[in-house]
């Protein structure tokens, strides 16, 4: 498996581009990029030439997460003032704004069915669930206090989810919060499961196996990037090799390697056979925020393509083979 | 048969002595002598008789009755036969003397010698033969002058006396004039060709001192001839057999030299020579016998050195130094001077290098390179002793010297390099891969600690895939292969025992799965090392199963535990990292490494009084000389300072003295302790001295650079708050920024918070919100963050709408950032809780109070200026339509004046035709005329003159156009200035009743000001920038925003904050460095 740069595009944006993710296809046109960043926009992007689509305006304060539905007609984007957007990716015509104060908006992701939006709830220690043909909040997953004579704030602080992942099946919901714990939900029964050990360090992005629903990956600010068996709850595998925070992470649609964007400046492929970094690729000048692997489906799109972007402003298109 | 007839007296009888049946008592024969008043010369013979059959009392009882005064009274007149007979005796005692090893005794023998021959004197002042008995007397004693004084007046009488030129010729050769001596030799033989061997010993003895062996060969083989007994011969053709250094030609001389000792056990020479020949086949009772009798027959000064240093090599070869010093010492007492016979000295040398007489040893070696400036192995332990004594330089001087002499001697590019690791790392390892390489180049295996020192060095300067790759040659084939390269993990899956640091599993199911799991000895270092490199090249996961390996095999090996707790607690796993320290001080409760590890994971669990402990038992430990835990102690101290919450001002100065103090005692001990000078100018800029803080904090920043150890962006952000306080912004802002990107890959939320605060000062309001809001994204849950960046736009917003002039847009983008303030405090007031944060919901609420105030304020100033811009796009639209008409008008004047133009020029034309007519007409009537040139020049003339007229009066007629024109310009612009000026008038007329609101809210934001001060608004503003780094420490609460000068002293505090944990890093990483050092000193003794 090998990345090879295709196309990078400086200034993408205004100012650091912090969120990033692929519109899949739909009957009218291929796969678009969508771009999140501090200077308030969303963008959207032509591949292979990155020509710029489209620009969003409408949010205040940084964008930090964009979601695609899987069927590629609508999008959310999410900022620091803790709205969420939901617009028609065609048109940009506003479909829902989402707010459920006090609890923040951190990283957003569609289910792999697109009924629900999972939305990382920062410091309310939940995951709130939205409907997506209603745009009503139908659940709040939240991650159990620690046992205590007195449960304060201060450990609810800690456990501010960052991140939230779907299984495959869309049967399991995992999040990741601040303090490096790791929470497995079942979504239809609205349940925890339990806690994935090992890091102990915010963890900013995670996802799981296209292919194995127990599989699941997580990047922290360990620097290092975990495997586990997130239905059996232990650790499969440590990889290290960056040589600061992990901020970013995606599996491969074929679900072999995994990409991974850091502080460092680099992005990482890493062979998941070998179980170690086989290529590091250092096109951005400063932390890369975001990394995405273009999902199959659409018209001549068997070709991989990894794009990432970072504080630097730009972005880089990748491909993946 | 030997007889002697002594005739007798008044007879003609004579009595027959049988000269082998001389009576026992000589006494009969002196009787008959006496009584037959025999002649001397019979004396002479039959006492010279005795001495031949060694029967010495005899031979003496007759020559000292022969020369009794009653012999003298009788035989007056016999005066040669006298003298001889005193002469021999003079030359027995001689004799005696010269052999006699006491020197009493010796001396008694020469006096008496002395006054035989003086006596012998008395009766012939010149006969020669006293001379000569005189002049070996003085040879014996050592008197060579003298002796040469005697001989040559013997010589002067009698050019061709043997004795005389024998002796002079032994004169000669004592004073080192060996071609002299061989030429008296050669005289006396030539003279006397039947004389005995020794003459031919003396041809040798100058013939080999001159040089020429050959011949010198040749003399000994003829003594040996006349006299195969000749010991000395013997012993000098042995010796040039040696020489050969030939396997045969020592085998040769030592046959000789054995048969000499079988002739003759007493010979000093062979003696030393055969001692030294079992000194090298290592048979040291032979020595030492051979040596000892040597000493006791010989009071030759350099034989007797000789043996001393065989005697001495012996003992010191069996490693007993004190008698081998003893014995070098005795052996360079004999010698004068140290080119006479050096070995000695490099004994005593070595001896005492040894016992760690190192100045006695650099004088001894010294000696030895007087004699062989060149002498590798002396210059190595000159060099080395140069180390020892801590002339560093000078050992460098000699060291380098040796291995320019010799450059295949890897041991000495070996202690090269170890010289040079203190003072430049960088020709240490130039001097270390020249060993490597000539190790290799010889065939030999390349030492592991030469390999670790290699690695170690190039490890430090950042080569870090060289340094593995040394790291794996010194390591070789092992178990360890399987943990280091990912590749080859097949049969090794470690992954998931990685989190369990302290999980040995593995290796047990390794052995138990028949693999070899084994770390010699000597590899650990070299293993511990790769695995620090590992952790340096992000390989965690690698370096803790190495760490794991050592332990597993070590389980005393106390760095690798804290190794092991650094990597956890890199990750923020404190209480694993505290379990691992326990365990190392398991293994040694009073190592101060892990104490003070220990109390540094305790601050971070805010167990301040428990680390307090910690740090003071690890200061304990080490008698207060470990400068790590004074330097915790004194930032503990300093964090105590500033942490108190209510800031009690004495006990802050009594920590502050404290931390002051202790900084300085580190100091003093280690003058170049960056952390200590940064602990110190961190106090100095907390009591005010931005100056001398800077001074330091630039200092320790220049040396700090450099080293892939020292890791220092305390003393960056140190200097950033000096910059900072000194209202230095942009240089401020530009150290933090570089320190962020420099060490923390712009992670560091904090440091982002210092960044913003240094833009509020500057009042650059979008940068400070930009950095916010970055400083958000990095950590989300901090809430004073957000609440900062509340604050930062409502100032915005105020210094905005306080502006005397600005656009509709900034006041829209005002009103956009107000609306987010009110959100971001509204979301707080229901987020965040007072204790956690320092800030509570009446604060925030007042805040949101104050930002709806401004923002109801803005909508109108919005509308004010939205109303403006559209005057200003009326007039705007006004103006162009002015400046079209203008451009009409201009337009329609150009073409009045083209055409103007236009039509002059047909006049202008049509003159010139009607000219041109004219002039045809002319021409044609001058056609027939003579004078055609000068017609043709007039011509020229008239057709010339008109054009530049014509040309000329167009030029001023086309400035005049301009001139009327650009006046025409003037004209209008003014009036368009006047109609503006109108248009000014009736907008100031509009904006009178904006501007009195402006002023309202001026007034307004003042008393709100001072309202709220009371309620802690203003307070708050700057409030909640302090309690940014509330974890450390709180900020003084009554700083208003003008309080430049005392803001940047809250500043200071959080930094150092951060010190701690940083600290802790670089130290940890420090202190690995003295490991890998002490290593060096470790590898260093098993190398001795």
């Amino acid at each position: 498996m090998k990345l090879a740069a295709l196309k990078s595009v400086d200034n993408a944006h205004d100012e650091s581009v912090w969120a990033v993710t692929w519109v899949p296809a739909t009957s009218s046109r291929s796969p678009l990029l969508l771009t999140g960043s501090l200077d308030e926009t969303v963008r959207l992007w032509r591949s292979d030439d990155l020509v710029p689509e489209r620009t969003n305006t409408g949010h205040c304060l940084g964008v930090a997460s964009v979601a695609a539905h899987p069927l590629g007609s609508i999008a959310a984007s999410s900022s620091l003032d803790s709205f969420v957007r939901v617009f028609d990716v065609d048109s940009n015509a506003t479909i829902a704004t989402l707010e459920a104060p006090p609890s923040e908006v951190w990283q957003l992701k569609f289910d792999p069915k697109g009924s629900i939006l999972a939305v990382a709830g920062g410091s309310s220690a939940s995951v709130k669930l939205w409907d997506t043909s209603t745009w009503e909040l139908v659940a709040t997953l939240s991650i159990p206090r620690p046992e205590g004579p007195k449960p304060t704030d201060r450990s609810s602080s800690k456990k501010f989810v960052l991140s939230v992942a779907w299984s495959p099946d869309g049967k399991r919901l995992a999040c990741g919060s601040m303090d490096g714990t790791l929470s497995v939900f079942d979504v239809a029964r609205g349940k925890f499961l339990h806690h994935l050990e090992g890091h102990h360090m915010p963890v900013r992005s995670l996802a799981y196996s296209p292919y194995d629903p127990r599989l699941l990956f997580t990047a922290s600010d360990d620097a290092h990037v975990h495997m586990y068996d997130a239905d059996g709850g232990s650790l499969v595998s440590s990889m290290s090799g960056h040589a600061s925070w992990v901020l970013c992470l995606d599996v491969s649609p074929d679900g072999s390697a995994v990409a991974t964007g850091s502080s460092d400046k680099t992005v990482r492929l890493w062979d998941l056979n070998m179980r170690a970094a086989v290529q590091t690729m250092s096109n951005h000048t400063d932390q890369v925020w975001g990394v995405a692997f273009r999902p199959p489906g659409g018209s001549n799109v068997r070709v991989g393509r990894l794009a990432s972007v970072s504080d630097d402003k730009s972005i880089t298109l990748y491909d993946y083979s | 048969m030997a007889c002697v007839y002594i005739p007798v007296q008044n007879s003609e009888e004579e009595v027959r002595v049988a000269l082998d049946q001389l009576p026992k008592d000589a006494s009969d024969i002196l009787d008959i002598l006496k009584a037959e008043q025999a002649p001397l010369d019979l004396w002479l013979i039959i006492a010279r008789e005795y001495f031949k059959q060694g029967k010495l009392d005899q031979f003496r009882q007759i020559l000292e009755e022969g020369s009794s005064p009653e012999i003298d009274d009788y035989y007056a007149d016999v005066r040669y036969e006298r003298i001889a007979i005193l002469n021999a005796l003079g030359a027995y005692y001689s004799y005696l003397g010269k052999i006699e090893t006491k020197q009493r005794e010796k001396e008694e023998h020469f006096i008496l010698a002395t006054q035989y021959y003086n006596k012998a004197s008395r009766i012939d002042m010149h006969e020669p033969s006293t001379w000569v008995g005189k002049g070996q007397l003085l040879l014996a004693k050592g008197e060579v002058d003298q002796a040469s004084a005697a001989f040559k007046i013997v010589l002067d009488g009698d050019h061709d006396n043997v004795p005389a030129l024998l002796g002079q010729a032994c004169v000669e050769f004592n004073r080192g004039r060996y071609s002299d001596s061989l030429e008296l030799y050669k005289r006396a033989l030539q003279v006397y060709p039947n004389c005995p061997a020794a003459v031919r010993l003396g041809i040798g003895l100058c013939r080999y001192k001159l040089g020429q062996f050959e011949k010198a060969q040749q003399a000994f083989e003829r003594v040996l001839q006349l006299d195969p007994e000749n010991v000395e011969a013997l012993v000098a053709l042995a010796i040039m057999d040696l020489r050969t250094n030939e396997a045969a030609g020592i085998r040769k001389g030592m046959v000789k030299m054995q048969r000499a000792f079988e002739i003759y056990p007493y010979c000093a020479m062979a003696l030393n020579y055969l001692a030294n020949h079992f000194f090298f086949t290592g048979q040291h009772f032979l020595v030492e016998q051979l040596t000892e009798t040597a000493l006791a027959v010989t009071n030759h000064g350099p034989t007797k050195s000789h043996s001393y240093y065989n005697l001495a090599r012996s003992y010191h070869s069996k490693g007993d130094y004190e008698k081998a010093g003893l014995y070098y010492m005795a052996s360079v007492k004999e010698v004068n001077k140290p080119h006479e016979f050096v070995f000695p000295y490099y004994g005593l040398g070595q001896v005492q290098l040894k016992l760690g007489d190192f100045r006695s040893a650099l004088s001894n070696f010294e000696k030895v390179l007087e004699v062989y400036p060149d002498n590798c192995e002396t210059l190595k332990s000159v060099g080395h002793i140069y180390v020892q004594l801590g002339q560093a330089d000078k050992g460098q001087e000699f060291l380098r010297k040796a291995t320019k002499i010799d450059p295949r001697d890897a041991q000495a590019f070996l202690e090269l390099g170890e010289l040079l690791i203190s003072s430049d790392t960088g020709a240490a390892l130039d001097a270390f891969k020249t060993a490597r390489t000539l190790f290799k180049k010889g065939g030999q295996e390349v030492p592991i600690e030469l390999l670790n020192n290699i690695g170690v060095l190039q490890f430090e300067r950042g080569d870090f895939q060289l340094a593995q790759q040394t790291f794996e040659e010194a390591l070789g084939d092992g178990i360890w292969l399987s943990f280091i390269n990912d590749e080859k993990k097949s049969f090794v899956d470690a992954a998931a025992s990685i989190l369990q640091f302290k999980e040995m599993q593995l290796f047990h199911d390794l052995e138990s799965n028949g693999h070899h799991v084994e770390v010699p000895w000597d590899k650990v270092t070299v293993l511990f090392n790769l695995a620090r490199l590992l952790e340096l090249l992000n390989k965690s996961g690698a370096a803790s199963i190495l760490y794991r390996l050592i332990l597993f095999k070590y389980p005393d090996y106390i760095d690798a535990y804290l190794r092991l707790a650094a990597i956890a607690k890199a990750r923020n796993n404190i209480l694993l990292s505290i379990e691992l320290v326990n365990d190392a001080l398991k293994v040694n409760e009073k190592c101060p490494n892990a104490l003070s590890m220990l109390g540094e994971l305790e601050l971070r669990n805010d167990d301040w009084v428990k680390a307090k402990e910690t740090l003071r038992a690890a200061s304990d430990a080490t008698d207060g000389k470990d400068s790590y835990a004074t330097l915790s102690l004194g930032n503990w101290n300093y964090f105590a300072a500033v942490r108190n919450e209510k800031r009690n001002p004495k006990l802050e100065a009594t920590h502050l003295e404290k931390a002051k103090e202790l900084y300085t005692r580190v100091l003093i001990q280690h003058s170049a302790n960056l952390y200590a000078a940064n602990g110190a100018g961190v106090v100095l800029a907390e009591k005010g001295h931005f100056d001398v803080s800077k001074d330091i904090f630039t200092q320790v920043q220049e040396a700090a650079s450099g080293s892939v150890f020292v890791q220092m962006p305390d003393v960056w952000i140190n200097l950033a708050h000096v910059y900072f306080a000194q209202g230095n912004f942009a240089l401020a802002v530009k150290m933090y920024q570089n320190c962020l990107r420099k060490f923390y890959h712009n992670t560091d939320s904090q440091i982002l918070l210092y960044l913003a605060r240094t833009h509020y000062e500057a009042e650059q309001w979008q940068d400070c919100i930009k950095t916010l809001l970055r400083a958000i994204h990095l950590a989300p849950s901090n809430y004073t963050l957000r609440f900062d960046a509340g604050v930062a736009m409502q100032k915005f917003s105020a210094s905005t709408l306080q502006k005397a002039k600005r656009t509709a847009d900034e006041v829209r983008a005002t009103v956009a950032e107000l609306q987010n303030a009110v959100r971001i405090f509204s979301q707080l007031s229901a987020a965040s809780n007072l204790h956690i944060h320092g800030f509570d919901e009446k604060k925030i609420e007042t805040h949101v109070g104050y930002c709806n105030h401004l923002l109801s304020a803005a909508k109108v100033h919005l509308e004010a200026a939205e109303r403006e811009e559209q005057q200003m796009r009326q007039r705007q639209e006004l103006a162009r339509q002015v400046a079209l008409a203008e451009e009409a008008r201009r337009k329609a004047e150009e073409q009045r004046k083209y055409q103007l133009e236009r039509r002059k020029q047909e006049d202008e034309l049509k003159r010139v035709q009607q000219q041109e007519e004219h002039f045809k007409r002319v021409k044609e009537q001058w056609k027939s005329s003579t004078h055609s040139s000068k017609r043709r020049e007039r011509s020229d003339d008239e057709d010339g003159g008109p054009n530049e007229k014509r040309r000329r009066k167009g030029g001023k007629r086309r400035k005049k156009d301009k001139h009327s024109k650009s006046h025409y310009d003037t004209e209008e612009i003014g009036e368009m200035i006047d109609e503006q000026e109108n248009e000014f008038e009736d907008a100031d007329i509009n904006y009178r009743e904006p501007d009195a609101q402006i002023n309202d809210d001026d007034g307004a934001e003042e008393n709100a000001q001072g309202l709220l001060a009371a309620a802690g608004l203003e307070d708050s503003d700057v409030d909640d920038r302090t309690a940014a780094p509330s974890t450390i420490s709180r900020r003084r609460q009554a700083l208003s925003d003008s309080d430049d000068d005392d803001e940047p002293l809250q500043r200071h505090s959080s930094p150092i904050g951060e010190n701690s944990a940083y600290l802790q890093d670089s130290d940890g990483e420090v202190k690995d460095r003295g490991r890998t050092n002490e290593d060096f000193a470790s590898d260093d003794e098993k190398e001795n």
